[in-house]
């Protein structure tokens, strides 16, 4: 699997000079598997930059096919998808595994979004590609793109947003944005039970612990809390994801080289550290 | 009056390197009368780092009040809102005015806050908070400012904006088309129509009308804020769009002689390099036509000063 960040920011895209390094675009990940199929996680603003370079090759052709998860229906996680061009290519093919049990609701909150008042395209029937909404179950495998799919749900504020587990060859990624615990208390185990032995688990690290403490009920993790469930799942590598609007390159930075000394502390030092970047890859 | 840019980018935020000079923040533009509140147009994300800004002085102690132009409530123009952090505090008092649609205009904001999209409902809000629909040709005062409006050509439709106090007048036309080729209006245009013959001839009226609209609107400004998202090039390939180009601003900024035309609402991928020649290009046409006329091009944090200061 080759992982790639098109967008690492929470909530707002976070444009200005002292965000280019690590980058400002909403969520959104790629997964290129070894069977040659293409999974995207969330459809925040990196899904447009992550469409132009699609188009270049099968997508632009009508010809393209992916499976797209998502996590929740925050703006920050589908802010992208009317900026998405291979949805505007006849002959490509979507298929949406969300939250919520139910397509038909999933479907109306993403037409939502294109609702006239808010959008030109007015609604998601406008696009030319084939774009299929359905619900994920939770906890039962799911099989695409040549790869195992597992979701579980995770508190989030208010709401709850999904965690996938991705497997492929034995390898595994995990992707656990928008989660947090609303006491303060540790990963729950069956959290971490999900998170087990993952080559690769991407964990919401929006904030800094006294950034976090004054903002429980947003529904994030710290980069203590990602530290934590990376030792306790004994992951062989973290990856921080989700930053703060407000964090400059230099504050994350800083977060990152103390989520080092947060995983050396707890006995994590041979975990590996990969601070998501736009534009950086990974591969399992 | 000052006026300051706080998002110059049009229909989706553009963080990264190559247009950081410009910035990469969706449109929100501050127009500061005198000693008076701010009179904000336009929501984009720009608006959360205003917001913050203001958060500094009254607006942090609740004792702030501005009033919000909404040129149309497309993401690009209103997806700031959510993030503007004086709506969170009690005792501060925010006007939003936007043109009158079929859903009253609080439902419509309604929409875009709380579940499922955002965690804070729009009630939950502690400032408070008005909603007033404007019809087109809108006339009203905000303290000693004067705003008047009038129709753009857009899909959904656009209003423009004409704010006169201090002895200045600002005024701001985005999103529009040229008014020479469609009328914009509720219907969804998936591929555009041939560009080769010209409009029939009621639509021609009916674009000429408006055109006149905002010549008279514009006309004298000390700033006209424009359209200019494509190239004419652009422009031709995407009419249905409603977005204008440098050369059509051009043109309204010489019949409503107004003495600085600014570019405004760069197309997302637009470069901080491609943005600079733009910019020239108008320039230099501006001074082939013999315009006595100021061009330039709107950043990020870029501040004027018009008028009695």
């Amino acid at each position: 699997m080759k992982i790639r960040f098109w967008g690492v920011r929470g909530s707002i895209p976070a444009p200005g000079p002292d965000t280019v390094r690590y980058g400002g675009n909403t969520a959104c990940v790629s997964v290129h598997t070894r069977a040659g199929g293409l999974v995207i996680i969330d459809m925040g603003t990196g899904l447009m930059h992550l469409g132009n370079a699609l188009v270049a090759d099968g997508f632009g052709a009508g010809t393209g096919r992916a499976t797209i998860l998502l996590s929740h229906t925050h703006w920050d996680h589908i802010q992208g998808l009317g900026f998405f061009s291979p949805v505007f290519v006849a002959g490509n093919a979507f298929t949406v595994w969300g939250p919520g049990g139910s397509p038909e609701l999933l479907e109306t909150i993403l037409e939502g979004q294109m609702d006239p008042n808010f959008s030109p395209l007015q609604t998601l029937k406008n696009f030319a590609a084939t774009f299929d909404v359905k619900a994920i179950a939770l906890g039962v495998p799911l099989v695409a793109e040549g790869v195992t799919i597992t979701a579980r749900e995770h508190p989030h504020g208010a709401t709850t947003a999904l965690a996938f587990r991705i497997t492929e060859a034995g390898r595994t990624f995990v992707y656990a944005s928008d989660v947090g615990q609303p006491t303060g208390a540790g990963p729950d185990p069956g959290a971490i039970a999900f998170y087990r032995d993952a080559d690769v688990l991407l964990h919401d690290s929006t904030y800094r612990p006294s950034d976090q403490a004054t903002r429980r009920n947003r529904g994030f993790s710290s980069y203590e809390d990602a530290a934590a469930a990376a030792v306790a799942a004994r992951a062989r590598r973290l990856v921080t994801f989700h930053y703060d609007q407000d964090y400059s390159d230099d504050d994350i930075d800083e977060l990152v080289a103390s989520c080092r000394q947060a995983l050396d502390a707890r006995g994590g030092a041979a975990i590996g550290l990969s601070p998501a970047r736009e534009g950086d890859e990974l591969e399992i | 009056m000052k006026v300051r840019f706080w998002g110059v980018r049009g229909s989706i935020p553009v963080p990264g390197r190559a247009s950081s000079r410009y910035g990469g923040n969706t449109s929100c533009v501050e127009v500061r009368p005198r000693a008076a509140p701010p009179i904000i147009i336009d929501a984009g994300t720009g608006l959360r780092r205003l917001g913050k800004v203001l958060m500094e002085d009254r607006f942090r102690d609740g004792r702030g009040a501005a009033s919000i132009l909404i040129s149309h409530t497309h993401w690009d123009h209103v997806q700031g809102l959510p993030f503007f952090a004086p709506l969170y505090r009690a005792g501060n008092r925010i006007q939003i005015f936007a043109q009158r649609r079929d859903t009253h205009l609080e439902a419509v904001f309604s929409q875009q806050h709380g579940a499922p999209y955002f965690p804070v409902p729009l009630s939950a809000m502690q400032a408070e908070m008005s909603f007033h629909a404007l019809t087109e040709g809108g006339r009203f005062e905000l303290g000693r400012a004067t705003v008047t409006s009038t129709r753009l050509n857009h899909p959904s439709i656009a209003l423009a904006y004409r704010i006169e106090v201090d002895g200045a007048v600002v005024v701001y036309c985005s999103d529009t088309a040229p008014f020479s080729d469609l009328l914009l209006g509720r219907e969804f245009l998936i591929h555009p129509p041939p560009l080769d013959e010209p409009p029939a001839a009621h639509i021609a009226t009916e674009l000429a009308s408006l055109r006149a609209g905002v010549v008279a609107l514009a006309h004298g400004a000390d700033l006209l804020i424009y359209d200019t998202q494509f190239t004419y090039e652009e422009y031709r390939q995407r009419p249905h769009w409603g977005h204008s180009h440098p050369d059509d601003a051009l043109g309204v900024a010489r019949d409503a002689r107004v003495k600085r035309l600014c570019l405004f609402h760069h197309a997302p991928l637009r470069s901080d390099d491609e943005n600079d020649a733009i910019l020239a290009r108008c320039r230099g046409a501006a001074a082939r036509g013999g315009h006595r006329l100021e061009v330039l091009s709107a950043q990020e944090g870029l501040e004027l000063a018009l008028g009695d200061e």
